[in-house]
């Protein structure tokens, strides 16, 4: 650790990069890229106060181009300190804000007045994303975001870095926390340093005995990295690549080989983005007015100027609203797909912003299966999940699935569970997705509950498999949550004065933080007491089996069992 | 007949200090609207005084529940997993196992101190554990913290 740069061995003309083991600061356009929003900002506020003066200007023409000309030069005026005062503080920020990888742990520093100190522990990593806003995508530039399990702000975000040292550090994060887990697992030391120099020594002699199976795919993945030829990231790096004359090379770690499994195909995303309630609602609203118009036939001119002086006011945040949940979704789902490696589940997806998640075996937390009635035609689904440490933008990140046919919802829900627990778990499942009452070994609803719940009694229902608990509900929405036995939290048990009365409960599944909350209602009350100390016990046996080499032995990573 | 009964369970209920120092903190809330109504009723209508007559009732209600609240709240400790019940009306259970607790946390007031008496609260990974035990006497709720943390390190399972 005394060598300035021991992190960059040189091998001919290109240079290996590794995750610095020295404080580093970003890559130095990020206060350029990050500057923009800000800017935008500015530009739109300031654009807003100055267009009513020109607007309600309406004397002399002469005075007219006077003001106009004051006013572009205090816009200029303007736009040029804004310009200054983001790019100062965006330059002392860049100049605070640093990172690199402990022994433990990967480690940020930053804030001018505020510092602030962070710590994301390897061996708690949920999830690395390598997320391109629309202009760092642009320069070939990203930034990378580690989730660990620690509520509110507590993952890293290293803003920005070339896209080929994000992808880099990700890798070699990836890898070095499965040998951490692993390392811990056995008793041995369990430093980033031990490990890092485990893996290589099994990239040397990839044979080597003893060593585990994660070790020994990354020694193998580096061994392949060391020649220059799976690096395409780097030779496709952006224009502004050289402008620091930072050292740019080879990732040591080379990304492990990912298996495509499935993919949404854009006509399908725009079909079902069109198939939704606020499409629905777009037709009807302006149907229904032409239909008020015709049966009233009164006045067709005097309501339309009523409807459009009095509407618009209030049609357009409501508009605005509609257009956002397009957005959102077109955004989110546009060019999705899904694959495997060892290092988990990967999902990449965006239109403007893309996003590269992966996900670690294990780490899913929760899955719920979501149909809306309008879906139902096309059999199309919609799976959501739940991952430990990802708190902001939750539809973006949550999903799983943005929209795909029954097997590909089949094929999801293996990426995550590849063991139901179940001799027939598409059967199982399809029944789960479509089924009532008792189909499929679930444990119905009490009929005493439709007093209350006359609507969807039928549809709610709960199934323990070896692996995993099913809740079924929902009836325009079809629902179906799974949570692996493993991953349970706590369990509760609820009762109101009704229920009570009616003799049925409420059970509860708690769930990491996300969009996944998974529910059993109006249980008879036997059948819940009975789930909850069965689901207990469950859990509990989960928890003493969970291992990630369970994951890739079952999706087909690894074939030999280690010995 | 209670919501869940785990076979073999003991009970332990909450300290029935509880109910002074809920008391306390209701009366706090009663007191001045009540005074500010007993004198405008004696400076403009005695038809005030229904109100402060209908303020009166809530709060012997309000009491009444307390007491019902904090008499059937309990918790349990199991050799996987610690219970926590608690409701009369609205009954829940709550099961967390041990080695789910990320931390665990002790709080006292000013007159939960008074009165001798401490809030325990177990936390996990889930925003939806809801493990709190009102009332446990001071002495017990470090001995329970330190128990059930020790317990918690013992079975701890990753996330």
């Amino acid at each position: 650790m005394t060598d300035p740069i021991p992190a960059i061995p040189q091998r001919g003309p290109q240079v290996l990069y590794r995750a610095p083991r020295e404080w580093t600061r970003m890559h130095p356009v990020s206060p350029l890229l990050g500057g923009w929003a800000v800017m935008a900002v500015a530009l739109s506020i300031a654009a807003y106060n100055l267009l009513p003066n020109w607007l309600s200007f309406d004397e002399g023409m002469e005075a007219l181009s006077e003001f106009a000309m004051r006013s572009i030069l205090l816009f200029i005026l303007g736009f040029v300190a804004i310009l200054a005062l983001v790019l100062g503080f965006g330059y002392l920020a860049w100049r605070v804000d640093e990172f690199r990888l402990g022994d433990e742990a990967i480690h940020q520093r930053k804030g001018i007045l505020f510092k602030q100190q962070k710590q994301a522990r390897l061996d708690r990593l949920q999830a690395v994303d390598v997320v391109q806003p629309l202009l760092a995508r642009i320069f070939g530039f990203a930034a990378l975001k580690i989730e660990v399990a620690g509520g509110e702000g507590s993952g890293i975000a290293l803003e920005y870095l070339r896209l080929g040292d994000a992808e880099a550090i990700r890798n070699e994060l990836l890898v070095l926390a499965a040998g951490v887990k692993r390392a811990k697992a056995d008793g041995t030391n369990a430093s980033v340093e031990a490990v890092a120099d485990r893996i290589a020594d099994a990239g040397a002699e990839p044979t080597s005995p003893g060593a585990a199976e994660a070790e020994l795919a990354a020694g193998g993945q580096q061994g392949s990295a060391a020649q220059p030829t799976g690096s395409k990231a780097y030779a496709a790096g952006g224009s502004l690549r050289d402008v620091a004359g930072m050292p740019a090379g080879v990732a040591e770690v080379g990304a492990a080989p990912e298996r495509p499994v499935y993919a949404v195909p854009t006509g399908r995303l725009i079909a079902s983005i069109l198939l939704s309630w606020p499409t629905v609602w777009i037709v009807a609203i302006p149907l229904m007015a032409v239909v008020a118009v015709l049966v009233l036939s009164d006045d067709i001119e005097r309501v339309l100027l009523a409807a459009f002086s009095g509407g618009i006011a209030a049609i357009l945040p409501a508009a605005f609203a509609l257009v956002g949940y397009f957005w959102t979704r077109l955004s989110g789902g546009y060019g999705f797909t899904a694959g495997i490696s060892e290092d988990g589940i990967r999902l990449k997806h965006g239109l403007t912003q893309t996003r590269r998640q992966t996900v670690p075996p294990g780490r899913v937390q929760a899955v719920r299966f979501e149909q809306s009635l309008l879906w139902r035609g096309k059999d199309w689904w919609r799976v959501t999940i739940n991952v430990a440490g990802y708190q902001e933008n939750q539809d973006q990140v949550s999903t799983l699935l943005p929209v795909g046919t029954r097997h590909d919802a089949l094929t999801a829900l293996w990426l995550v569970l590849p063991d139901l627990g179940d001799p027939d778990p598409a059967g199982t499942v399809s029944l789960a997705l479509s089924g009532t009452g008792d189909e499929g070994g679930f444990t119905p609803s009490s009929r005493r509950a439709r007093l209350f719940d006359p609507w969807q009694w039928r549809q709610r229902g709960v199934r323990a498999t070896a692996r995993a608990l099913m809740i079924r509900r929902g009836r325009l929405v079809r629902e179906v949550f799974v949570v692996p036995h493993e991953r349970t939290q706590s369990l509760g048990l609820s009762q109101g004065p009704l229920q009570r009365a009616r003799g049925v409960a409420t059970f509860t599944v708690h769930s990491t933080n996300g969009p996944v909350k998974p529910i059993a209602g109006h249980l008879d009350v036997e059948d819940a007491r009975e789930l909850l100390e069965d689901q207990s016990r469950r859990a509990a046996e989960g928890r003493r089996r969970q291992t990630p080499e369970q994951w890739m032995s079952a999706v087909g990573l690894t074939e030999a069992k280690r010995p | 007949m209670t919501l869940f009964e785990p076979d073999g369970a003991d009970w332990q209920y909450v300290s029935r200090k509880l109910i002074p120092a809920r008391l306390i903190a209701l009366a706090l809330w009663v007191v001045i609207p009540l005074a500010g109504l007993t004198l405008l009723g004696v400076l403009a209508s005695p038809w005030v005084f229904t109100g402060v007559a209908a303020l009166l009732l809530i709060a012997a209600w309000a009491a009444w529940v307390i007491y019902r609240q904090v008499t059937a709240h309990a918790w349990v400790e199991r050799e996987d997993d610690l219970v926590v019940k608690k409701g009369r009306l609205w009954r829940t259970v709550t099961v967390v196992p041990y080695g789910r607790m990320q931390y665990v946390e002790v709080q006292a007031g000013p007159l939960a101190r008074a009165f001798g008496i401490a809030n325990v609260q177990l936390h996990t990974a889930s925003p939806g554990t809801d493990a709190a035990i009102a009332g446990v006497p001071e002495s017990e709720a470090a001995r329970l913290r330190d128990r059930l943390t020790s317990r918690g390190e013992a079975q701890l399972a990753g996330l």
